[in-house]
């Protein structure tokens, strides 16, 4: 019934719109369009969609990509073609429900009472048998047993005096092919509600040009603007804690839309919880929504899984960051000979240009984070019971050189335990792709850097280090003052070595400059004396903290550890970067929400329309249509009619052919027969 | 004749829905769900009332529709009794799985579904024993194992869900989160789906075929817990924190489950059509049902399964919509189900229009097990998108 029947005579126009639209409304286009959209939807899938054509060029080559692209394979939602196969599933779901709609309703409200007997034998079940009863007893029986079974009936008392019980079951199996087709059709007009259609319209109009650049909202020109006048949108916006937005940010090709919203959301604070395993729990926001025509604002709270809704707007918690954190910074030059820390007041988002004796650089501040939760050690799992243990506040900033190299820290605010002594620590790389390389900077037994900085600008110190180092060595009779001069001064260039190049600057100047056969021993001395300078400066440094006298004194095993753990990081310095190192003395933290406000006035009915597609599909899968009759007529004995005796016969027909209709079907012939067999 | 064992189940469908014993059940329903109300509807909210409301609706059904599923469902509730008491008397300790013998060796969640996965191998076997064998004993056992196989899965599902609370009441959740635990949901539903076709068609010999899918299954849920320690249970990511999830996932599992049912019976179908082909007194061919009624099983269970995943999808929608802000976002899972309704919306049109029948549907549902398969699995291990929570 619903496949195209060619016409037979297709000149005439009338002819014409039938063929069209029996192929508009034929199954086997729906069944087309169904696998198109499926194999469509797989290459959306397996395509990453939306992405820069540098990725894509990269991926396929500039001319696949190009090909591609053409195509609209990396936007295959918004594709024409995409749409367009759409439009047709809907227009050939609508001429489907059209046409089919007479036919479906007749068929749902007729008993086809009138069928005539020989029809009735030409149905998928048929059966015909004598009875001794009357034809009014027999109807009677038909009528209720009919009844019994579910159908329901209608006796047609025809010409000849017989009699036709006609039932009917199941019929909503009819209204079910209503609910779900034309669910299909509210479900796309839905859909087509919330679509971005005035936006392409806008676009091709020249109208709207999205923004591509950031910046400031007021710089953002009048085209890049949306008004009410956008019945549906989607965008994000971040608010810092305390601050307000009557503006959304819609994504929009490659660039983004501003859209004025006609209510303010200020955002009042906004949290995060944690399990024990550091994963997060909740992100939640306390906002207060004001609009023109509210009396009282709105104050919600929201959640993930629980928004706020506002008339058509709905709004959710859908990301969070740092909303300009105020950061007090000790920047820490390096190679300074003196302890000069310089402050520093920031924020993040903040970029700080910063004048040193080598050259000018920029410091962006990215983010702060409050925690830093990574796997705890089995030996703390079993101290805390937590599986997961908390670095405390970080920070991650840029540090740009003047040719715009740019080098990327995690500074820990906190010194943190590793094998039982306590760092702080710093990550350092130069890629994004690349991890953070960590440098472990002591912490002095109070718990601070500050014998980390005070040795190291002692290092940095010639003249401290000349002094300090004759004062350890001082000349001894065996050598000549020249011998003597150049012994310090060797140490004295050694560490200026280890400080700018770390030990391997050592050897490598060792295998430079000396032949070969003497490497390892320049080498091994080299070392030495490095040593001894390095634990000269120490014992000074330890000295002047009041903590150590002598040479021969021992030294605490602390102190021992720190001064290995110290050579380290300095070792480390010479691949940190730029020579500065940003200490974070104190914060206070602004978090900033991500929020997330859609209208979509397309929603209700794409939801009406999924309720009635349900409906509908249990409708047609588990109500089967089927018909019975019972036709009755007095039985013809010669050529008077015997009013006693009947002949009965049954038919049947059920709308899907199921193996069980036939054994249903006999089992009701059964039934009528029954007490036939009786009064036999 | 399998004509004949047909027409007497459809004699006796004339069922009293209303006798004794399920007007026992029922009551034994209704008070379970009084029962829990009263002990834990202090900490539920309005749509879990519904749930539960929704849950005990529907289990009356189930249990009066198919009564083989009321024995199984008492079973289910002692033995998650017992393992919750268990726990009680150890003072609500994990470690008590370590320690109780009942909870180690027998009804701890990783012990019930360690035994759910034995058994549902050993039932794939014994089906196809009972086949070779054309033992109905045989048979018989292989059935025993299936239903013996989902109280424990069941159990182990039940006794999750407290244990998730008893190592925190923080992580607590109903087990249909992770890969894991719909993994177990799937196998549960797939053989409880199963076994009531066993039931209504009379027929063994399609066991085998069904199980091996289970088993397949079985064999990821082994190599997830030993390989990836994927049995731990894990706190709530935000996101899933959803009454939506409840149904969603359900529903969403009983659509695989008829899916794959069909997918199975497809190629029973192909193999014994391929048989009946070369030698009609095939053996196989004969002990197997026949090539009719193993079509219209496909029929049936890709009705069922196109008609839950309805529901899924949609439900997920409005998920989607409360979580992420949109109904429809072209979400890679989202994509692929749709994929999946498409497929076997288009399986179903050409069946009518075309009238179709065997071999081709078979092979079409067969293939349908591989898309199906690709939303289920292969979205999770091949795409990244927001439904990232059953990464591997
Ligand atoms: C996404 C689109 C569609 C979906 C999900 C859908 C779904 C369904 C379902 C589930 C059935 C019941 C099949 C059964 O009982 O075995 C059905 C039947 C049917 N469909 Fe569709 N359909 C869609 C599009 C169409 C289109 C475009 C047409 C027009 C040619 C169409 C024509 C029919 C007809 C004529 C029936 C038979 C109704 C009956 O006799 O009971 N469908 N459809």
């Amino acid at each position: 019934m619903t496949q195209a029947d060619i016409s037979k005579n297709p000149t005439s126009n009338h002819k014409k719109n039938k063929v069209l639209v029996d192929f508009l409304g034929s199954m086997n286009l729906a069944v087309t369009l169904l696998v198109m959209l499926s194999i469509a939807s797989v290459v959306g899938t397996v395509l990453k969609q939306d992405q820069t054509t540098q990725d894509y060029v990269i991926k396929f080559g500039p001319f696949w990509s190009e090909v591609f692209n053409s195509l609209g394979l990396f936007h295959v939602y918004g594709a024409a073609w995409f749409v367009l196969v759409l439009l047709f599933l809907l227009l050939s779901t609508s001429v489907c429900v059209t046409r089919n709609t007479p036919t479906f309703i007749k068929d749902m409200k007729q008993y086809n009472e009138k069928l005539s007997l020989n029809a009735l034998k030409h149905q998928p079940n048929h059966a015909t048998f004598d009875s001794e009863s009357n034809l009014e007893s027999e109807v009677q029986r038909a009528q209720n047993l009919l009844k019994h079974n579910g159908y329901k009936t209608k006796i047609h008392q025809r010409d000849d005096g017989s009699v036709t019980v006609a039932g009917l079951k199941g019929r909503w199996n009819r209204l079910g092919y209503f609910f779900t087709h034309i669910s299909i059709i509210v479900i796309c007009i839905g859909a087509l509600l919330d679509s971005n259609l005035l936006l392409k319209y806008r676009e091709l109009t020249g109208k709207l040009v999205p923004e591509t650049r950031t910046v400031s909202l007021d710089k953002v020109p009048q085209t890049a603007w949306m008004g009410p006048e956008n019945l549906s949108f989607r965008g994000t916006v971040n608010v810092p804690e305390g601050q307000k937005t009557d503006v959304l940010f819609l994504p929009y090709e490659n660039g983004y839309l501003v859209q004025k919203l006609p209510f303010t959301v200020e955002v009042k604070d906004f949290r995060i919880e944690y399990y024990d395993t550091g994963m997060p729990k909740s992100f939640e926001s306390d906002l207060i929504l004001t609009a023109p025509d509210l009396d009282k604002p709105i104050e919600k709270t929201i959640a993930v899984n629980h928004p706020l809704y506002y008339k058509n707007y709905a709004i959710y918690q859908s990301s969070f960051g740092d909303g300009g954190s105020i950061l007090n910074l000790k920047v820490h030059p390096l190679l300074s000979p003196v302890e000069n820390a310089i402050d520093l007041k920031t924020a993040v988002n903040k970029t700080e240009p910063l004048k040193t004796p080598i050259g000018r650089f920029n410091v962006e501040i990215n983010d702060f984070r409050l925690f830093n939760m990574v796997p705890a050690t089995e030996a703390e799992k079993a101290e805390t019971g937590k599986k997961f243990h908390n670095n405390g506040p970080s920070i991650i900033f840029k540090v740009r050189n003047e040719q715009g190299k740019a080098w990327e820290y995690d500074n820990y605010m906190m010194p943190n335990l590793q094998e039982g002594r306590w760092f702080f620590m710093t990550g350092v790389r130069t890629m994004n792709s690349e991890p953070f390389r960590y440098l472990f900077i002591p912490a002095d037994a109070n718990k601070e850097k500050t014998r980390f900085f005070k040795f190291l600008a002692l290092i940095n110190n010639p003249v401290e280090t000349n002094k300090i180092l004759t004062e350890s060595f001082p000349k001894t009779d065996q050598i000549t003052d020249k011998t003597y001069e150049l012994q310090i001064r060797l140490m004295r260039q050694l560490l200026s070595l280890f400080r700018s190049k770390g030990f391997d600057g050592i050897s490598e100047f060792v295998s430079k400059n000396v032949p070969k056969e003497e490497q390892e021993k320049v080498s091994d001395y080299y070392f030495s004396q490095t040593s001894f300078a390095l634990q000269s400066l120490y014992l000074s440094v330890l000295k002047k903290e009041g903590r150590q006298i002598g040479h021969d004194q021992d030294i605490s095993d602390f102190n021992k550890r720190w001064f290995e753990d110290a050579l380290n990081a300095f070792n480390g310095l010479s691949r940190f970067g730029p020579p500065m190192y940003f200490e974070l003395k104190s914060f206070k933290q602004i978090q900033s929400t991500g929020l997330q406000i859609t209208k979509s006035p397309g929603k209700d009915v794409v939801y009406f329309g999924s309720a009635m597609l349900i409906i509908g599909v249990f409708f047609l899968f588990y109500m089967r249509q089927k018909r019975i009759w019972v036709h009755i007529q007095n039985k013809q004995s010669g050529d008077s009619t015997d009013n006693q005796s009947t002949e009965i016969t049954v038919a049947g027909r059920d709308k899907k052919h199921l193996p069980e209709t036939e054994i249903e079907f006999n089992a009701l012939v059964d039934q009528i027969q029954q007490p036939v067999k009786q009064t036999d | 004749m399998h004509t004949n064992s047909v027409t007497n189940e459809f004699n006796s469908s004339e069922k009293k829905y209303f006798d004794l014993r399920n007007i026992a059940w029922a009551i034994f329903v209704i008070a379970s769900s009084l029962i829990a109300w009263n002990q834990y509807g202090s900490l539920m909210d309005y749509y879990e009332d519904t749930i539960l409301a929704g849950a005990t609706i529907g289990l009356i059904w189930l249990g009066m529709k198919w009564r083989s599923f009321q024995p199984a469902a008492i079973a289910v509730a002692l033995l998650s009794l017992l393992a919750i008491y268990t726990y009680q008397m150890h003072g609500d300790h994990i470690t008590a799985n370590e320690q109780a013998f009942f909870l180690k060796y027998l009804v701890s969640s990783q012990s019930a579904i360690m035994w759910m996965n034995a058994l549902f191998v050993l039932a794939t076997i014994t089906y196809f024993f009972a086949l070779y064998q054309k033992s109905d004993f045989t048979g018989k056992v292989a059935t025993s194992m299936v239903w013996t196989a989902a109280v424990f899965g069941l159990v182990g599902m039940m006794v999750r869900w407290r244990e998730s609370y008893i190592i925190n009441t923080d992580y607590g959740h109903i087990p249909v989160s992770s890969l894991y635990e719909v993994f177990i949901l799937f196998v549960v539903i797939t053989a409880l789906i199963y076994l009531y076709y066993e039931q209504k068609y009379k027929t063994r010999t399609l066991g085998g075929f069904v199980m091996l899918v289970v088993s397949a299954a079985v064999g990821f849920i082994l190599w997830y817990t030993f390989d990836k320690g994927a049995n731990v249970i894990q706190p709530l990511v935000p996101a899933l924190k959803s009454w939506w999830m409840k149904i969603h996932v359900p529903a969403n599992f009983i659509g695989y489950g008829s899916f794959s049912i069909a997918a199975m019976v497809g190629l029973a179908y192909l193999i014994s059509s391929k048989l009946a082909q070369k030698n009609p007194e095939n053996g196989f061919v004969k002990r197997m049902p026949s090539l009719e009624l193993m079509d219209d099983l496909m029929y049936k269970s890709i009705s069922l399964g196109f008609a839950f995943f309805t529901i899924a999808t949609v439900l997920g929608a409005m998920w989607a919509a409360e979580a992420w802000g949109g109904y429809w976002s072209w979400d890679p899972k989202e994509t692929w189900a749709l994929i999946v309704w498409l497929n076997y919306a288009a399986w179903l049109h050409i069946r009518m229009s075309k009238g179709w029948r065997g071999t081709p549907m078979a092979w079409w549902a067969l293939i349908g097990l591989l898309v199906t398969t690709f939303a289920f699995l292969g979205v999770n291990m091949f795409l990244s998108g927001l439904h990232s929570y059953g990464e591997l």
